[in-house]
């Protein structure tokens, strides 16, 4: 690669590209970027509305239920003459003096509870308008999110303990000249403020590993270590920020993977690419040249709005680790769009490839985010480094490398398959997508052990795949682990014999079974040996949670003695055996692999269902 | 027509249909995992369990009374605080609570200090029970004190079918959420493929072979085009069908469907005239993605927001206003539809 050259490449894509962007374009975009600046604000707050008169009830304009229905934009107000209205389904809900009447049908039940909880929210709304507000609102709380003894080490937090018991003790103290007669609603800041100080002493105490919230006010307006108010205010946090954040950062970046994947493409059309293909560069310097000022302007981008949101959260400049943070995750958008680009014979292909990378890779930012109060758990994203860095919170080294290497990894790989695949013969053909996959796999593979090296590279693509899975069938509870472990087995049984069912399409190997079972050792040593990343994710402590437990390292429990050796063989001899298997099948044709993949699949199912039924 | 036919076969051989629908499944899927693991992890009935509660402090008896009252909470009694959060600490209660008197201008007030787990996933559901809880102390204590307050609250009994807010969230996230992203994906995407179409067709030159054929540029847009609208509805009555077969009833179901295929034909329409405008794919998606964005959003400067029209006629609430907004979108794309006809009669093929 020769710095020169790859910057030369670089100015013409900006300056001359055949898709580039003129004046006219530009200034559209800005335009257009504008309007969506105005209009997002209206949308964000929830002016829209799009819940708004979805209940139809029939009330008198004298009852006491009729502000209740006002005050909520779900309900509309219809004229019904009498309760039969009910009956023939042109109201959902029938107000009269038999009380709140629902109509038999989910929608009427659904209406009925939506009443009842607008009628508490009425409530409170008229009651902060009393007087007396102490008679109004009886009954003040403060919840404060305190650290368990983890259920291992009951010792290790039991020194916390003692410091914690007095402190929350003089705490509420602290608040009572503020929120004693006063509408606790209105106060509510104020108290919040100075209590979270004393809190954020108190956690650093407690547990010295997550390194707390620096004392003060300095949390800012993200801080949700403590709830105050009357009971109905008292909400459990809600990952809202985060499902802000990802939308800001994460659609520049989906605009950006469009042009990106258009002038690679464009390449590609009436074999444009050949002129730098035959020119004395080398591949990777045409494709660097060509991905370095999308890179460049993707994190000018996120660094601008990094910089602005801390700026705006925390009124200093800052957001260096934020835009570290998100680095990855431009460049795994950018990886998985060189890949689609590569893979596309057609527009309408990478439209549809687009949409797809712009789905997954937004739920893999997205959804880990949401379990906000689970550690490690949220971790996964590496937005949840950006939610840290604006909170002002301290980020661990340890949890920045579990978030970033894993995307940072697999965007690698994506730009390695890609660049395979950046040859004459691979560029201007026309072969179907499964068959380029195909192609981008068995590229590299030549000899009995580069498949092994190939599964070990595929690796990281799995940790995140099941980082996701993880995350996402969290919240099904019970069958969280065996799902997990159908994930599991699917992914990591295609990330081991995938490649090698392309180099037997490609007639790389001889199609013996003797062979086929070499490969299948290959794959299956490889595997064992890269899925030692799986260790990142003690770095945070994710095997705490049962799920993560299950998906990642197939139940190996803390056990010693010789057990030790068992346990650390027999995940070598599974990964042997079920690549072997499809390895067996990947030899023959495409329906004997998927029989045999299937296969696979059960055996490593069944033997991880096993162990963790028997150990966790 | 010939053309339309031979788009829709080309999308068809390609799969890469197949790979939409999987991913507006896929997008379906996702959202409503979100909304049914949310609403499971927010709601005390669905996670099944009562909470065990560590309670203390002088005004402990009333707090008692509530939790007596309350089958999704038990109570433990500590002599002090310290004592309570030691066994929080050592999990033996999901939360701890002290319960004290405290004075203020115009009497006396009860405190509440609660201490709930900062990192668990049943976070979540403690927080709520013990709002549902402390929010009956508080009704039973405002009773009390009634005498000192001019306004009555709005009392409204328990659902007597006995079903809980989750299924309000879950209902109303069907029909206001779930439902237009179903019908409004397809629209956005069939426009997003007649960019891809037509550029792809001057960008590759190809509309040179098919201009050999004796059609004019307006036949050859008309086909593109009509492909793509027409797509769009099939799509969105094949989500209302897999609706439906969930038990989900949608109303007015033929309106909506020209209210997507409305929607259709303006984005197509807005597709084309960018495609031709610029061109190359790149500009021109970049633009469509953009203005689609900015239409959309920018709807909401409308009475009713489209989202709103399509949840509104499939719940079975519309209005005058609602049939309006149909008819107003259906006017809209005639009119637009139109002018993109005008527009490609008056070009010069040679031009592209």
């Amino acid at each position: 690669m020769n710095p020169r050259k790859l910057l030369r490449i670089a100015r013409w894509e900006v300056t001359k590209n055949a898709g580039g962007l003129d004046r006219r374009t530009i200034a559209v975009v800005v335009v257009a970027v504008a309007g969506l600046a105005l209009v997002a604000p209206v949308v964000g707050v929830g002016g829209v509305g799009v819940d708004d008169g979805i209940y139809r009830v029939a009330v008198d304009d004298d009852s006491q239920y009729d502000d209740v229905v006002a005050n909520d934009s779900t309900f509309t107000v219809r004229e019904a003459s009498s309760r039969d209205a009910l009956e023939r389904g042109t109201v959902d809900l029938w107000i009269g003096e038999r009380g709140v009447e629902p109509a038999d049908s989910r929608k009427g039940a659904a209406a009925y509870e939506e009443l009842r909880e607008s009628a508490s929210t009425y409530n409170n709304q008229q009651l902060a308008k009393e007087g007396n507000q102490t008679a109004a609102f009886p009954v003040s709380v403060t919840v404060q999110f305190r650290e368990q003894a983890s259920l291992n080490t009951s010792l290790g937090a039991g020194s916390g303990n003692s410091d914690g018991d007095d402190s929350p003790a003089t705490d509420p103290d602290d608040d009572s000249p503020s929120t004693g007669g006063d509408d606790s609603e209105t106060d509510q800041s104020g108290t919040e403020d100075d209590a979270t100080g004393s809190v954020g002493d108190d956690d650093s105490t407690a547990d010295g590993n997550t390194g707390g919230a620096p004392p003060g006010g300095v949390t800012g307006p993200l801080s949700e270590d403590e709830l105050s108010g009357s009971p109905a205010d008292i909400n459990p946090p809600f990952p809202f920020q985060s499902l802000v954040l990802a939308f800001i950062f994460v659609i520049p970046l989906n605009f950006l993977i469009q042009a990106y994947g258009s002038t690679m493409l464009s390449e590609r059309l009436k074999r444009r690419g050949e002129l730098l293909l035959v020119s004395p560069v080398t591949r990777l310097d045409i494709i660097g040249g060509k991905t370095l000022p999308y890179f460049a302007g993707a994190m000018v981008t996120e660094g601008a709005i990094a910089v602005g949101l801390v700026y705006v959260a925390r009124g200093e400049l800052g957001g260096l680790i934020s835009m570290l943070a998100i680095m990855p995750l431009v460049l795994l958008f950018l990886g998985a769009t060189f890949l689609g680009s590569m893979f596309a014979r057609s527009f309408k292909e990478l439209t549809f490839v687009t949409v797809t990378i712009t789905v997954v890779l937004t739920s893999y930012a997205f959804v880990p985010a949401i379990f906000t109060d689970i550690d490690s758990l949220a971790l996964i994203s590496p937005l949840t480094l950006v939610v840290r860095d604006l909170q002002g919170e301290a980020i661990g080294f340890q949890g920045f490398i579990f978030s970033t290497l894993p995307p940072l990894l697999s965007a690698l790989v994506f730009f390695g398959l890609g660049s395979g695949l950046y040859r004459e013969e691979d560029m201007f053909d026309q072969r179907s997508i499964s068959g380029k996959v195909l192609d981008a796999l068995a590229g590299p593979i030549s000899r009995p052990y580069h498949v092994g090296v190939m599964t070990m590279i595929l690796i990281p693509f799995v940790f995140v795949i099941q980082l996701l899975a993880i995350a996402l069938l969290f919240a099904t509870g019970d069958l969280s682990v065996p799902l997990i472990l159908v994930v599991v087995a699917v992914v990591e049984e295609i990330a081991k014999s995938l490649h090698i069912y392309a180099s037997y399409d490609h007639n790389r190997f001889d199609a013996t079974a003797r062979v086929a079972i070499v490969l299948g050792i290959a794959s299956g040593v490889g595997f064992f040996l890269g899925e030692k990343i799986a260790l990142l994710a003690q770095l945070v402590g994710l095997q705490n949670l049962a799920v993560a437990e299950a998906g990642l390292s197939g139940g190996v429990a803390d056990v010693s003695g010789p057990v030790v050796i068992l346990f650390l063989l027999a995940p070598l001899v599974l990964h042997i055996v079920t690549a072997a298997i499809s390895a067996l099948g990947a030899r023959k044709n495409r329906r004997a692999y998927l029989l045999a993949l299937a296969v696979a699949i059960a055996v490593h199912f069944v033997y991880n269902f096993t162990v963790v039924r028997s150990f966790v | 027509m010939t053309i339309a036919g031979r788009e829709i076969s080309a999308l068809s051989r390609e799969k890469t249909i197949v790979l939409a629908l999987i991913i507006q499944l896929f997008i379906a899927a996702f959202s409503s995992f979100l909304v049914v693991g949310l609403t499971s992890l927010y709601d005390p009935g669905s996670a099944g369990g009562e909470i065990e509660v560590g309670v203390s402090g002088d005004q402990q008896d009333k707090l008692l009374d509530a939790i007596a009252q309350s089958d999704s909470v038990s109570a433990t009694v500590y002599e002090s605080r310290a004592a309570a959060l030691e066994a929080f600490e050592n999990r033996a209660v999901n939360a701890a609570l002290t319960a004290r008197s405290k004075q203020t201008e115009q009497g006396n007030r009860i405190a509440v200090d609660a201490a709930v787990p900062a990192e668990s996933l049943e976070t979540t559901l403690i927080v709520v029970t013990l709002r549902d809880l402390l929010s009956d102390l508080e009704d039973s204590e405002r009773s009390v004190r009634t005498e000192y307050l001019e306004f009555s609250p709005v009392e409204i009994a328990d659902d007597p079918a006995g079903t809980g807010s989750d299924f309000t969230q879950y209902f109303s996230f069907t029909y206001t959420i779930l439902l237009p992203l179903l019908l409004f994906l397809p629209p956005f995407i069939s426009g997003s493929v007649v960019v891809d179409s037509v550029t792809e067709e001057i960008e590759r030159g190809t509309l040179e072979l098919l201009r050999v054929a004796p059609i004019s540029l307006t036949d050859i847009v008309d086909g593109k085009a009509f492909a793509m609208i027409l797509l769009a509805p099939l799509q969105a009555l094949l989500w209302i069908a897999l609706l439906q077969f969930n038990d989900i009833p949608i109303s007015y179901i033929p309106l909506l469907a020209l209210l997507v295929l409305a929607t259709a034909t303006i984005t197509t329409a807005i597709g084309l005239l960018l495609g031709l405008l610029t061109g190359t794919r790149q500009k021109a998606q970049l633009l469509y993605s953009m203005i689609v964005l900015l239409l959309f959003g920018g709807a909401a400067a409308l009475p009713e927001h489209p989202a709103t029209t399509a949840a509104l006629l499939a719940v079975d609430s519309p209005t005058v206003t609602t049939f309006a907004h149909v008819a107003g979108y259906t006017l809209v794309a005639i009119a637009g539809y139109a002018v993109i006809r005008w527009y490609v009669g008056r070009l010069d093929p040679e031009s592209l």
